[in-house]
């Protein structure tokens, strides 16, 4: 790995890096308000299936996680707990934000509790916007999310270069 | 004093002991020699068996709890502030989210405690509309916890059961209303739209399928012996307990009393014109609590059926002025959701939104038993208790 | 409809509520303070030293074995949030002066609770009681309906009401450093404070207002 650190990847190995993490994102799944139904429905609900994209949401741990969900309302409370796992996880890590509770305050954009966004706590990749979204715009945010990691260069990451985060829709 | 050394409430069925179970009294003696008093299990707020984002800190002894704190707060958004702030058109939005399974079910209370301050009633096809669409968020919230509790005792098989059933019936709300959580489909003084062409064949078909899928978890949980022998006798409410708690619906229910408000409560809806009945069981337990709402899925899909045969024709809407604003006035509306009993305690001005809402929302109170509840049960039991008393996390913070 | 003498005052109370009121009056006396009706519901005020005997009698002659709910009320005014004309109709106009709802009230704050009975019919009874401005303390109903801790909590936290005997009044919803009882009418939404409803028509002038050619212009291009 010493090879990806630098920076210094030949073409055809990090096409392989790519493809092998772009289909084996290990999940954690943080279930918080709506959305996490929805999300549940996109996991586990035989119609969407999301597995059959590569992506494993068992992962109880986010030490073993590349990807982190946050799919409901962040509230002051719980913003902490967030940042602690989100911390844990390893990098590469990515995060989606599913909702509009969790990408802006959505309709508690004044309540006194609310988080107004996770982007204040942590970096989002993807903004799924909805509320709550369908599973198939979950989905959406799965591929758009793999698409980027399909073209990205596995050191930029490390070096702690920050990409525009996508938005799906 | 612990769940185990209370007394019956109702028949009780007959546990044989194993004498095997006798060798925890060797383990007592272990126990004492390597001082397993006072762990502290901290559960949550993010676990898999929590639902979401309930905190429980555990005080262990060995394996048994000492004592259990739910700490809750995680999702609290503030609602009761919030509705001081918002137009009754738009609280109906932002109730939907309470309680996110049924969120249809959550809007019936509050727009009736506004048409009541209004002196409106809305036309009796919308009123259909309106038990009809209750009915299917109950369905859709009740099968997913017929799945969901078969998980909790480690079957998988029931949950991917519990939602496909659930997407037959998402399919049928999102039909009619155009959203398939959030409806926000109640108009003060009637209902949005009326039903697409078609509809009520698809949902007789439906409702004739959630009755084969009811006997579907029949034989594949309710018969299923390790799940018996997970439930049976563990996590009892009761009767008196409960209702001083304030725990409410099938959970009440399934501590043998016989209390539903829509057959005991002020009219609401059209219940009073369907020929149903209220299940009870004597039992108090995880399973009596899975039974009943097995069994109350079966009867709102009967109801469901029944008034798409009676449903009546004519207008949605009654006559409402253009802009909404609720007379001086005090009413409190509770309705038998899925969870419980929810209310809205409305406190109008005469302006265009409520000057106080007093939420009363269902798992609230339903989970402010837990520090009794769990009392002296072993740590496996505590996730087959959550499940079984089925809160969600947005009706209890709210 | 109420006929009966004692409720003649009263409008529109559900026959069980006649009944309970009759019931009630009998058993707190002159504890009562005053009586109305919430749309076929009694609404009783009491002392605010017979808070916890009135649960009581509720429990135990009444019948009334279920506590659904305690809540708070705060009868100021709400203050204004958007000036007036600010086009801002997110907030609804709340009348400036002082009034109070059914029962009266004696001051700023009340204490609601509702309890019902799940053998009866529609049996239920709506409690109240004021508690003066700088002595925000009532008595704790823990002992007689348990389910009353985390209801007395959530009324400590969200007010700032103090219920003598409770267990252990700490924080339920909110983190144990929140400052302040948010559903006090004087606490201020900040975000509402900061920034505009995000509703608001025109928040911002239209790009290129100023210069009205290019903004036109530009406008024009996008939608293609």
């Amino acid at each position: 790995m010493g090879l990806v650190s630098s920076g210094k990847t030949p073409k055809p190995l990090q096409h392989l890096l790519n493809y092998s993490r772009k289909y084996s994102l290990w999940m954690l799944q943080w279930g918080l308000a709506c959305c996490a139904i929805e999300m549940g429905a996109a996991l586990a609900g035989p119609r969407y299936d999301v597995m059959r994209l590569g992506v494993i949401p068992f992962p109880a741990s986010p030490r073993q996680a590349d990807l982190i969900v946050i799919s409901g309302t962040v509230t002051d409370k719980m913003a902490p707990a967030i940042k602690r796992l989100y911390e844990q996880m390893p990098d590469p890590k990515y995060v989606i934000s599913m909702g509009s509770c969790a990408n802006c305050g959505g309709p508690y954009w004044d309540s006194y509790s609310v988080t107004k966004g996770v982007d204040q706590i942590i970096p989002v990749d993807v903004y799924v916007p909805g509320c709550p979204p369908r599973p198939e715009a979950f989905i959406q945010g799965i591929v758009l999310l793999q698409q980027r990691i399909m073209s990205e260069d596995p050191a930029e990451r490390w070096r702690g270069a920050t990409r525009e985060p996508i938005v799906v829709g | 004093m612990t769940t185990t050394d209370l007394p019956p409430p109702g028949e009780l069925p007959e546990i044989a002991v194993d004498p095997a179970a006798f060798r925890h009294l060797a383990d007592a003696q272990v126990n004492v020699e390597l001082d397993t008093g006072d762990m502290v299990l901290n559960i949550g707020p993010q676990h898999p068996a929590t639902h979401g984002t309930l905190r429980l800190v555990v005080r262990l002894d060995g394996e048994r709890v000492v004592s259990a704190d739910p700490i809750i707060g995680y999702m609290h958004r503030g609602y009761e502030k919030l509705t001081e702030f918002r137009t009754y058109p738009q609280i109906t939005t932002l109730i939907n989210r309470i309680d996110w399974l049924s969120s249809f079910a959550n809007e019936v209370p509050f727009i009736d405690a506004a048409e009541h301050l209004m002196a409106i009633e809305a036309p009796p096809r919308a009123q259909y509309l309106r038990t009809i669409l209750t009915e299917l968020s109950r369905i859709a919230t009740f099968v997913l916890f017929l799945g969901e509790m078969g998980l909790q005792v480690g079957a998988i098989t029931p949950a991917f059961y519990g939602f496909r059933d659930r997407e037959y019936v998402l399919n049928l709300i999102e039909a009619v209303t155009g959203g398939r959580f959030h409806p926000n489909f109640n108009r003060i003084g009637g209902i949005k739209d009326d039903l697409p062409w078609g509809w009520i064949s698809e949902c007789r078909g439906v409702m004739n399928k959630v009755l084969a899928s009811c006997d579907e978890f029949d034989d594949l949980v309710v018969g299923n012996p390790i799940f018996q022998k997970r439930t049976r006798s563990i996590g009892i409410i009761p009767q008196e307990l409960g209702a001083a708690y304030g725990v409410s619906g099938s959970n009440l229910r399934a501590s043998g009393v016989d209390w539903d408000l829509r057959r005991d409560g002020p009219k609401y809806l059209v219940y009073d014109e369907l020929d149903w009945q209220v299940w009870t069981h004597p039992d108090g337990d995880s399973f009596a609590r899975y039974w009943v709402r097995l069994q109350e899925t079966r009867e709102s899909a009967r109801m469901v059926l029944q008034m798409l045969d009676q449903m009546p024709s004519g207008p949605l809407m009654a006559k409402v002025p253009r802009i909404i604003k609720v007379p001086a006035g005090e009413v409190f509306v509770n309705t038998e959701n899925p969870l419980g009993e929810m209310g809205y305690y409305v406190i109008s001005k005469g302006a265009t939104g409520p000057f106080r809402t007093k939420i009363r929302s269902a798992s609230f109170s339903n989970v402010s038993i837990l520090p009794w509840l769990l009392r002296g049960v072993y740590v496996p039991d505590i996730v087959t208790i959550l499940a079984s008393l089925y809160f969600i996390l947005g009706d209890i913070d709210r | 409809m109420a006929d009966e003498a004692a409720t003649e005052a009263v409008p529109a109370l559900r026959e069980q509520a006649v009944d309970a009121l009759a019931r009630l009056q009998s058993e707190l006396g002159d504890a009562i303070v005053e009586h109305g009706a919430a749309f076929g519901d009694v609404v009783v005020r009491v002392r605010r030293d017979a808070w916890r005997r009135s649960a009581q009698v509720c429990k135990e002659q009444l019948g009334c074995d279920y506590l659904s709910f305690i809540g708070g009320i705060d009868w100021m005014p709400t203050p204004a949030v958007a000036e007036e004309g600010s086009g801002d109709t997110s907030t609804p106009a709340q009348p400036k002066e002082q009034t109070y709802g059914t029962a009266g009230s004696d001051g700023r704050y009340q204490l609601l609770a509702l309890v019902e009975s799940t053998r009866r019919k529609s049996w239920r009874v709506i409690l109240k009681t004021d508690l003066p401005d700088g002595d925000l303390h009532a008595e704790s109903w823990v002992s007689v309906y348990p389910g009353a801790d985390w209801h007395e909590r959530e009324a400590w936290e969200m007010y700032g009401f103090v219920f003598d005997g409770h267990p252990s009044l700490r924080h339920l919803y909110l983190p144990s450093e929140f400052e302040g009882h948010p559903l006090r009418k004087d606490y201020p939404l900040l975000a509402r404070e900061v920034k505009p409803w995000p509703g608001l028509v025109d928040v911002e002038p239209m790009p290129g207002a100023a210069t009205d050619g290019d903004g036109d212009a530009e406008g024009a291009g996008e939608t293609e």
